[in-house]
């Protein structure tokens, strides 16, 4: 499994990996690039597909005052780049007890008070890997509206970039993970069929047919498989 | 990321100026504390043809960015939401609360500066630069001045008549000057307006004073105090009820009353314009003063 | 200007020619029969020089890859001889090896059968949560709506496995479904649902009902940090960066803890515990004959490996579940998931010439061996109609424009916008273009023995989720690994709870290592072979894509 072929020679370019240069494939990730490069990481790696938010980092790129910040599995590498490796975000997540807590702003602002610290500077947003509307969203948390702020981070992945570069110091993913709760638990509406569904199983009612579905055998079985009737798409 | 990785889709939508469409700048007060604020004045608003439009994207005004400490970051806010005007093709920008309008406004004169203007559209990289030239107005001038008084006088359905009303201004609608809704010592915009509703305003002299405003949290003593003077100065003219523009000073007011106090109710500026114009009722505390009077 | 080159351009409109001909249209699905020749003739796994009978162990003789063979028949990291077990370090009842979505509702469940929260503990290799269940995009399966039944759940689920399934196993899975779906939507799961509350489902591979439950296309990313945040909540603790590298025994012949192995300091710990469960994961990213994978960077098999070393039995590992929609273009994702949902949403694979070759919803191995007999040269009895990309791969397309054709515009963006937004910042509006896809690594179909409780028959060891096996027989569907987890994850921890609280735990040893060792050596096994893998090495040249071997 070891053995890759490469069957077009790649064109090289120098990244800058916490200072030190070093010759990369041209095409590579950021995160590829680090393991070209020789790192084998702990730290800084996940799923490695866009999900998991591990590989959060930061960057800059020549003759550009900006500071960069995206995930290292999911952007392509550029010549004369400066890279990091990311560990970890420090950011207090603060416990509560999902049956008790009321689906309002103020449950948002008394768990998270430094929401009200944003000076609406957009830093966050500028950050965001996933290119959401982070200001926004903590602009909704203030005004109390939980299912604006549900909306607008359910794609976060918690990569913590936005945390690290808030000047107001809020741990904007933990008030997220937070206000899509109350909203999936409270505030959208339930589904009927799946709670008449539930008391029909403990009612007993696919239990003799499910009894009778285990005991049969392969050719049995296939007989009913192939007559099963498929709905429409 | 950088700018040309982000989605090509815009916040700006090109939009016709109408002559009706409003942009109103509704702030956090009014989406929690001051509902009721808000509920009045549209319905009043579009009892009288207005269109009026919720800011798209609006933030928080900036009032509580003054903690910030250099000069600069605390326009950061509020001129990103003269942006969002400026994107939605307007400009002008109604807003209800005095606080939100102090702020925005002030913010408004500050990059009228044109090394103001630049520097902060430095530092904003990531939205259009603002070009300036965007009017902030608080609904008392819309009314006085855009309205005027006769044609909402005309609007009138339901006069005040009978009513013996107190408008306190507080500080953030006069002060400072330069931006002041009327002059500062001798204000008169909100009693024109209470007088074209059908209303009797009555002066008194605590009504540009300060009810405390944020002392509140660590001085409740000090804003009992001035609370208890204003109540007392708005009764000794005769005020059955006090009209403001500020969910803070309405707080205040409400609920950091001396004990012994006169029992005058307090009710936002907006809900009187929709009391007059039909599109809510008198509450009744009131209406019982009023029976008699009129019809 | 689109990124692919101009012969591939010039395919993509021969997609585009076909397109208007196509909608509304597919290709009738295959019988059995045809569906098992298919299978015989391309499936990866119906190559026999892939795999070999194991040497050593409970499951000897039977055939596994060879890239599992190797760790399975390997020498264990610490010297059963000279490790000192006498500093205990972690003391509790109940131990979850695996922070993924199967550990933490494995810890949840132990906990709500009684078990105090520090009496638990959750080891796990990376951070908790990151996982394959954390990028499952597509959905979960459950019979909640009116005209589906857990019964018809089941058919679906044993015919796809085809029906190699443990019907005892398939019959939990299907009966326990909709409460899981519930319990998701108590603690806040925000499934996707019409205005009046009615889940929205759509079909999956082999579902004969629309039976698929989702979260946009984060499905998996959106129930893995609920259960971990209600983890937190209750205070479930967590070793980050701690994976097992062993599994403890007395000399009562039970499981008794693990040895972790902290990556950071490079320290062992003794984690001694009444009841243990195997949370681990599967295979992914042992790149079993050379395939990219979907998988996350700990999915090495090293459950398998602990448990196959206290005599615990294998099966269904011959079998490899290779997901028809890996990216196959451009490099940088080369491997990585499109879910199934896209298919589920009416995009149909078509080949170079833009001719329909399969129904896009065909069981997971019979749509992957239809994707690769497109592709195969004729000479390797392929019909040599696929695209190859400038790096050497090759794949079909997946016509995802018809996806806002079919549904209205902006729906792609909205159901599918993990897939949209990784594309776009490759530079490729998959509403626009097609997306080149080819098989990838995705499963591990079999697994750990288990019984209905999640019990592996070896006292105090219990498993769940990707690990274990019999669930899913020798192909999984679409939306059965999220419920799962669950449904395995609930029963395990359930289970593990109960046993805790009458256990006792003799003298921890590593008795069944030494024995191991001595059938390794027996059987001739070169010393140079560790397992388990803990992280797989990319570094150098092996971090390039790999090539599959096809052309």
């Amino acid at each position: 499994m070891d053995e890759v072929q490469v069957k077009v020679k790649p064109e090289m370019v120098t990244v800058y990996i916490m200072g030190q240069a070093y010759q990369v494939p041209a095409g590579l990730t950021i995160l590829k690039a680090l393991e070209y490069a020789g790192f084998r990481l702990v730290r800084g790696v996940g799923c490695r597909g866009g999900f998991c938010g591990a590989c959060a980092t930061v960057y800059r790129l020549p003759g550009d005052y900006r500071l960069y910040a995206d995930l290292a599995c999911q952007t392509t590498v550029k010549d004369g780049m400066y890279l990091a490796i990311l560990p970890f975000t420090p950011a207090e997540r603060r416990p509560y007890d999902i049956r008790k807590v009321k689906p309002t702003g103020e449950t948002l602002l008394a768990l998270y008070p430094e929401l009200a610290r944003c000076v609406a500077c957009n830093t966050c947003t500028k950050s965001c890997p996933q290119r959401l509307e982070v200001m926004d969203a903590v602009q909704a948390a203030l005004r109390g509206d939980v299912a604006k702020v549900a909306e607008l981070t359910f794609d976060c992945l918690s990569c913590g970039l936005c945390t690290m570069r808030c000047p107001a110091e809020i741990p904007h993913y933990h008030v997220w993970q937070l206000a899509r709760r109350l909203y999936g638990a409270y505030l959208a509406p339930k589904a009927e069929h799946l709670h008449r569904r539930v008391r029909e199983i403990e009612e007993g009612k696919f239990k003799e047919e499910l009894d009778r579905l285990t005991s049969l055998t392969e050719e049995e079985l296939r007989e009913l498989y192939k007559a099963r009737e498929i709905e429409p798409e | 990321m950088p700018a040309e990785l982000r989605p090509a889709e815009s916040h700006t939508s090109p939009v016709t100026r109408h002559a009706s469409r409003v942009l109103y700048f509704p702030g956090c007060a009014l989406k929690d504390q001051a509902q009721e604020y808000e509920r009045a004045t549209l319905a009043a608003l579009g009892k009288l043809g207005y269109k009026v439009e919720e800011l798209p994207r609006w933030n928080c005004c900036g009032t509580v960015y003054s903690l910030a400490q250099d000069d600069l970051m605390r326009h950061v806010g509020p001129v990103r939401n003269l942006i969002r005007v400026q994107e939605a093709g307007e400009e002008k920008l109604l807003t209800l609360c005095a606080m939100c309008y102090n702020t925005l406004r002030r913010s408004a004169e500050f990059v009228k500066d044109p090394e103001s203007l630049r520097r902060i559209n430095a530092f904003m990289d990531d939205e259009e630069d603002y070009r300036g030239g965007v009017r902030v107005l608080h609904l008392v001038q819309f009314l006085a001045e855009e309205i005027g008084e006769e044609a909402l006088s005309q609007a009138v359905v339901q006069p005040l008549e009978g009513l013996r009303l107190g408008a306190y201004y507080g500080c953030t609608l006069l002060r400072p000057k330069e931006i002041g809704v009327d002059d500062p010592d001798r204000p008169e915009i909100m009693e024109r307006i209470l007088q074209a509703l059908g209303a009797e305003p009555v002066l008194f002299p605590e009504r540009m004073e300060c009810c405390g405003a944020y002392l509140t949290v660590t001085r409740p003593d000090v804003v009992r105090e001035r609370v208890g003077e204003i109540l007392l100065s708005a009764a000794k003219a005769g005020a059955q009820a006090l009209l403001t523009a500020c969910p803070l000073c309405k707080f205040n007011l409400e609920e950091r009353r001396p004990l012994g106090t006169p029992k005058i109710p307090v009710y936002y500026v907006g809900e009187a314009l929709a009391w007059a114009l039909g599109v809510q009722e008198i509450p009744e505390e009131l209406a019982k003063s009023q029976a008699g009077v009129i019809r | 200007m689109s990124v692919y080159p101009d012969y591939m351009q010039e395919s993509i409109r021969r997609v585009e020619e076909t397109r208007p001909d196509r909608l509304g249209k597919n290709f009738p699905r295959l019988s059995l029969a045809e569906r098992e020749e298919l299978l015989r003739r391309y499936h990866p796994d119906y190559k026999p020089e892939g795999k070999r009978p194991l040497r050593v162990g409970a499951s000897f003789g039977e055939l596994v890859p060879h890239e599992v063979a190797d760790l399975l028949e390997a020498y264990p990291l610490v010297d059963p001889g000279k490790t000192d077990l006498s500093q205990v370090d972690y003391d509790v009842d109940v131990l979850v090896i695996g922070g993924g979505g199967a550990g933490t509702v494995a810890a949840i469940w132990a906990h709500y059968a009684g078990i105090p929260t520090d009496r638990i503990l959750i080891v796990t290799k990376l951070r908790h949560g990151d996982s394959n269940s954390i990028m499952a995009q597509g959905g979960i399966q459950a019979a909640t709506k009116p005209h589906d039944s857990p019964a018809i759940h089941f058919l679906d689920a044993i015919g796809g496995g085809h029906f190699t399934n443990d019907p005892k196993l398939v019959r939990a899975l299907v009966e326990d479904a909709p409460f899981i779906i519930k319990w998701h939507e108590e603690l806040g799961v925000m499934y996707d649902k019409e205005e009046d509350g009615t889940m929205i489902t759509i079909h999956g591979g082999g579902t004969s009902k629309k039976r698929m439950h989702s979260c946009k296309d984060y499905t998996g990313l959106e129930i893995m940090r609920v259960l971990r945040d209600e983890a937190r909540n209750l205070g479930i603790p967590v070793l980050e960066f701690h994976p097992a590298v062993e599994l403890l025994t007395d000399e009562f012949g039970q499981v008794a803890g693990a040895i972790v192995w902290n990556l950071e300091t490079e320290e062992y710990k003794i984690v001694r515990a009444k009841a243990t469960i195997l949370a681990t994961g599967g295979w992914g990213r042992l790149h079993i004959q050379g395939f990219p994978t979907t998988n996350h960077y700990g999915a090495t098999a090293d459950g398998l490996v602990l448990a196959y070393r206290v005599g615990a039995k294998l099966r269904d590992l011959d079998s490899v579940q290779y997901h028809p929609t890996g990216a196959a273009f451009p490099e940088q994702i080369v491997g990585l998931l499109i879910t199934e949902k896209v298919r589920g949403l009416g995009a149909q694979p078509v080949n170079a010439l833009g001719e329909l070759f399969v129904h896009p919803l065909e069981p997971r191995d019979v749509e992957s061996a239809a994707y690769i007999r497109e592709c195969l040269p004729p000479e390797k009895d392929g019909r040599g109609l696929g695209v190859v990309t400038p790096t050497g791969m090759v794949g079909i397309w997946l016509d995802t424009p018809m996806v806002d054709m079919i549904h209205g515009k902006g729906t792609f963006q909205r159901a599918l916008s993990s897939i949209y937004r990784m594309y776009i910042r490759f530079g490729i509006d998959p509403t626009k273009e097609p997306i080149l896809v080819y098989p990838t690594l995705h499963y591990q179909n079999g697994g750990v023995v288990i019984d209905e409780h999640g019990w592996t028959g070896i006292p105090g060891l219990f498993a769940a989720g990707e690990v274990e096996g019999g669930v899913h027989g020798k192909n999984r569907l679409m939306g059965n690994s999220l419920l799962d987890y669950n449904v395995f994850g609930r029963r395990a921890g359930q289970a593990a709870a109960e046993w805790a609280k009458k256990a006792r735990v003799g003298q921890l040893s590593l008795r069944h290592v030494e024995r191991f060792v001595e059938e390794l050596k027996r059987a001739g096994i070169p010393e140079t072979r560790r397992a388990p893998l803990l992280l797989p090495d990319y570094r150098g040249k092996k971090t390039l894509a790999r090539v599959v071997d096809l052309l």
